[in-house]
Parts: structure tokens; C-alpha cells; sequence
């Protein structure tokens, strides 16, 4: 049976090579590169959270948000602004949004895409200090 | 039909805000109101079993769709409508056509939220996270049969947010069990009101405190509460119940690990057992302690190149309805099981599932044996 499904996906498979872009097996969190005031951040969504649930940046960073998921179609939604992604399934490639945190305030971020049960507690908060 | 409408104005707003990928999105300008849009999403499970002895059978298990609407970002309602085995006539068993969930949350603030409806029972991984691709194996782990009674829900009302740190919570006022309902074999799974007419004077609080990290899942949840009689007058006082339960889950690479451990205990199960025989004719001999584990590993075996993704598994199961009994009953011992399950998964898209598993069923009895399954089956999620 597993040979049998391994054949299955040899032809149905698409063998073709990852999605450019997508995350070379770097830790989901925060990191700062070179750039004062630009931070990539690295988000994971799997039903039904988002990891790490709570960021916090300076006012003026311009914020670069790489996501993926571990499971289905996730939806990103900064309430209160235009950002408003999906995030694509389990290794097809990473969404990279920009968001310049122009506005001191605490903002909600939510999946806007239905993923199952728990779906309307799938949030997260970007807090700008 | 404004809902499907709607729905596909939704689903171009998705893909619009893709677009804006690797553009610069300034705070100024609020994205269009979400408000009014309704959503439909759902999953679906086809099974066909083989046990031995026992001609094959093919069923459409569950038909599920879910249905949510947002009143503001504030307010929002999901729901989750159940058709199980295909079909539902007069009144046949082989049928259920179920509400699972339907509730309203109320977002006040990110460490406290309040749910008020029909609400999952949020003890062990499967009860909230039940959509076919997310678990191993054509049929639910038989912990999460009858040790807990998944899918288990109620009306209920509660709090629920996240605690920082990666800690988050759920917790629920649910009405309790009806006692009559329980039994030997299946623990306390017919006890579930399931929200029609409940029983409300006999209520429980259950919750989970759960923590996440990469790649990590673990929480640890309970039930607790009375467990009425329904519509039958028994001389007894109310069994209380709790239920415990802890579970893990692992995600590295091409390996998943998973575990969980729950148990149930019934206060009283002695003087329910000798009420129900004088009721029935018949003891029921329910436990006064039910008590269930399992362990799971799984590896993806197709190439990182590849999209679609072939995983096998392997998982062990204790589960035991009769782990310890009430003064004066003795344990039946074909119920004290455990079983050994390995198959494959194979998935042409993460929300798409092909499904095999070989499952071999022990007891600790010497006159009943139990029986080898093999299973076939696909599930999907929209």
C-alpha cells in the first residue's frame, strides 16, 4: 500500500522544485538584520494559532513578516490596516509582508481565512511602542 | 443565495490581499470592513472497514460544514452542522444529523474573551482539532473514542484568550453527563447531552491550558462535574465525574510525534450500578475508573522535492473502560484493550487525505479475542 501511494505520487506528484522563496528551515520568531529600523519577523500559523502570538517593535520599523503554515491556508490580518495576506499551505512557499509600524498602538492580527474549529480564536497581537 | 455570494466576494478580497505581497502596507488606511461576510468551509470523511468475521463496509462517516459570519471584529459566530453515515431516516440508529459547535465570541480583550453557545469540550487534541487531515488513521484514536468521547459538546459559556509566552486557555460552564447513559464498554460516551433539552442543574466547568512553541504543542485540560439522570428517577446521589487529560505534540522536519493521556473517574459507579440493574434488570457495570494513553510517531518517506507527501505511522493505544471497578463488580476483561495500529498517510494537498492503517486489537481476556481491522479511507478539508 505505501509502495502503492509512492507510486501514485510519482505521477500525480508535482516533482517540481519548492516555491522560490520559501523558508530555508529558519526558526520561527524575531530577528533583527543589518538595517536599523527594518526587522524580518518569521511567523508560523498552524490551527489555530500563531507563533509567536505577541510582537513588539519600535514605531518607525519598517516590519518585513515572512509566514508560512504548518497545516492548511491561513489568512494574516492586521485589523485596522490594509495588510491582509494569505499564507499558503504546509511547504508551498512563504507570504512576505511589509508593514511600516508607523503608528504607536496595539494591533490585532487575525486569521482571516476559515481553518477549522478554533478559527475565531486564531489571533495574535503586534504591539508598537 | 447571498451566502455564496458573499462568500466568493470573500474569497476575491483573499485573493486581492495576496496581491499586496511585497508591498508596502502603510497603517493609515483601515482595510475594507469585514463586517457582514459570512464564510463556509467544512470537511468530509468516506471510510470503507474491514473487520475480521465480518463483511467489509463502506460509509460516508461525516459530512461537516461550518458556517461563520462576522458582526464586527469584535463579534463573531462559527458553527458546525454534522451529517454522519450519510443519511438520517425517521428514527434509525444509523444516522445523526448533529449541531457541533455554534457559538458567538465576544473579543474583549486578548487575555479574556467570553464564548457563549454550543461549544467543543476542550480536553485531548482530537475533540477541538477533528478535521481529517490533521491526525493519522481512518477512524479517531480509540482514546479519543471511548476514554474521551470526541466529538464531545455542549452549550456552554465561557472565557478563552491567550496568556503571552505562548500560553493560552479555555475555560466553560457546559451542563454535566447523564449517568444513565454510561456504560461498560464505551465509558461515559452516551452520558453527553449534547445540547438538546440539557439537563442544566447539574453543571460542570471544564478547560485546557495549552502551550505552544515552535514546532511544539502541549496542554493539559479537565472536566468536572454532577452527572444527572435525565428523565429517570434514580434513589441515588449524583456520580460526579472528572475527567484529566495531558497530551503533546512534536513537528520537526519529517517527523511528528505525538501522545496523550486521559482518564476518567466516576464517584459512586457502585451504588449507579446496583440502581441501573434495579431500574433495567440488567448491571451496566460501569467503572469507577476509565483510563486511556497512546503514542504516535509519524515520518514523511516521500522526497522533500516532491509537493505531495507520502507519511507512515505507528501508534500504540491503551484503553482501558474497566481500569478499576466500584466495590463488588469485577472488571470485565475483553474491555481492558489496547492496540496497535500502523498505516500510511498520503497527501496530493495538505488538505487532502488518502488514509491506510492495519489495526491489531489485544485484551487481557482468554475466551474473547478481538478482531483485526483494516482500514481504507479519504477525508478533505475546504
Amino acid at each position: 500500500m505505501i509502495l502503492l501511494l509512492i507510486v501514485l505520487s510519482l505521477f500525480l506528484g508535482q516533482q517540481a522544485n519548492r516555491p522560490t522563496g520559501q523558508q530555508a528551515n529558519r526558526p520561527t520568531g524575531q530577528q533583527a538584520i543589518g538595517q536599523s529600523g527594518h526587522r524580518v519577523i518569521r511567523v508560523s500559523a498552524e490551527r489555530f494559532a500563531f507563533t509567536p502570538s505577541e510582537i513588539t517593535v519600535e514605531r518607525g520599523t519598517v516590519i518585513e513578516f515572512h509566514l508560512t503554515s504548518d497545516d492548511t491556508d491561513h489568512g494574516f490580518r492586521i485589523v485596522g490596516t490594509d495588510v491582509n495576506a494569505e499564507i499558503p499551505k504546509r511547504r508551498r512557499g512563504e507570504a512576505v509582508v511589509k508593514y511600516v509600524a508607523d503608528t504607536a498602538g496595539r494591533f490585532v492580527i487575525e486569521c482571516s481565512r476559515p481553518c477549522g474549529a478554533g478559527h475565531t480564536a486564531m489571533r495574535a497581537v503586534l504591539i508598537v511602542k | 443565495m447571498p451566502g455564496l455570494h458573499s462568500f466568493a466576494s470573500w474569497k476575491s478580497a483573499i485573493c486581492a490581499g495576496t496581491l499586496l505581497l511585497s508591498a508596502s502596507a502603510q497603517a493609515q488606511t483601515p482595510s475594507p470592513s469585514r463586517e457582514g461576510v459570512a464564510t463556509l468551509s467544512g470537511y468530509m470523511e468516506v471510510h470503507l472497514n474491514k473487520e475480521q468475521d465480518l463483511p467489509a463496509e463502506a460509509d460516508l462517516h461525516r459530512f461537516v460544514l461550518m458556517v461563520g459570519h462576522t458582526f464586527t471584529d469584535r463579534l463573531k459566530f462559527w458553527s458546525e452542522v454534522e451529517i454522519e453515515h450519510a443519511f438520517v431516516e425517521g428514527a434509525e440508529e444509523s444516522g445523526e444529523v448533529a449541531i457541533e459547535q455554534a457559538y458567538v465570541d465576544l473579543m474583549l480583550h486578548r487575555r479574556a474573551n467570553v464564548r457563549a453557545g454550543m461549544v467543543l469540550v476542550p480536553v485531548g487534541i482530537v475533540n477541538e482539532r477533528h478535521e481529517p487531515p490533521t491526525f493519522h488513521g481512518v477512524e479517531r484514536t480509540f482514546v479519543d473514542s471511548v476514554i474521551v468521547p470526541t466529538t464531545w459538546r455542549d452549550t456552554g459559556v465561557g472565557l478563552f484568550g491567550d496568556l503571552g509566552r505562548g500560553f493560552s486557555y479555555r475555560t466553560y460552564f457546559v451542563p454535566g453527563l447523564d449517568a444513565t447513559g454510561f456504560a461498560a464498554e464505551e465509558g461515559i460516551k452516551d452520558g453527553r447531552q449534547q445540547g438538546g433539552h440539557a439537563d442544566a442543574s447539574d453543571p460542570a466547568i471544564t478547560g485546557r491550558l495549552e502551550y505552544r512553541n515552535v514546532g511544539l504543542t502541549a496542554g493539559g485540560s479537565f472536566w468536572y462535574g454532577g452527572s444527572g439522570f435525565g428523565l429517570v428517577r434514580l434513589e441515588i446521589e449524583s456520580p460526579k465525574v472528572g475527567v484529566a487529560s495531558v497530551d503533546a505534540r512534536y513537528r520537526r522536519d519529517r517527523h511528528e510525534l505525538r501522545a496523550q493521556w486521559s482518564m476518567v473517574n466516576i464517584t459512586g459507579a457502585g451504588d449507579l450500578n446496583r440502581a441501573l440493574q434495579a431500574n433495567t434488570g440488567l448491571s451496566p457495570n460501569i467503572a469507577s475508573r476509565l483510563l486511556g494513553a497512546y503514542g504516535e510517531y509519524a515520518v514523511r518517506v516521500s522526497p522533500n522535492s516532491w509537493l505531495h507527501e507520502v507519511m507512515v505511522f505507528g501508534r500504540y493505544e491503551l484503553f482501558d473502560t474497566q481500569n478499576k471497578m466500584p466495590d463488588g463488580f469485577q472488571p470485565l476483561e475483553e474491555l481492558q484493550r489496547s492496540a496497535l495500529v500502523v498505516g500510511a498517510t498520503y497527501f496530493p494537498d495538505p488538505d487532502v487525505a488518502f488514509k491506510f492503517d492495519v489495526v491489531r486489537e489485544r485484551n487481557k481476556s482468554s475466551f474473547i479475542s478481538a478482531p483485526w481491522r483494516v482500514n481504507l479511507g479519504v477525508g478533505w478539508w475546504f
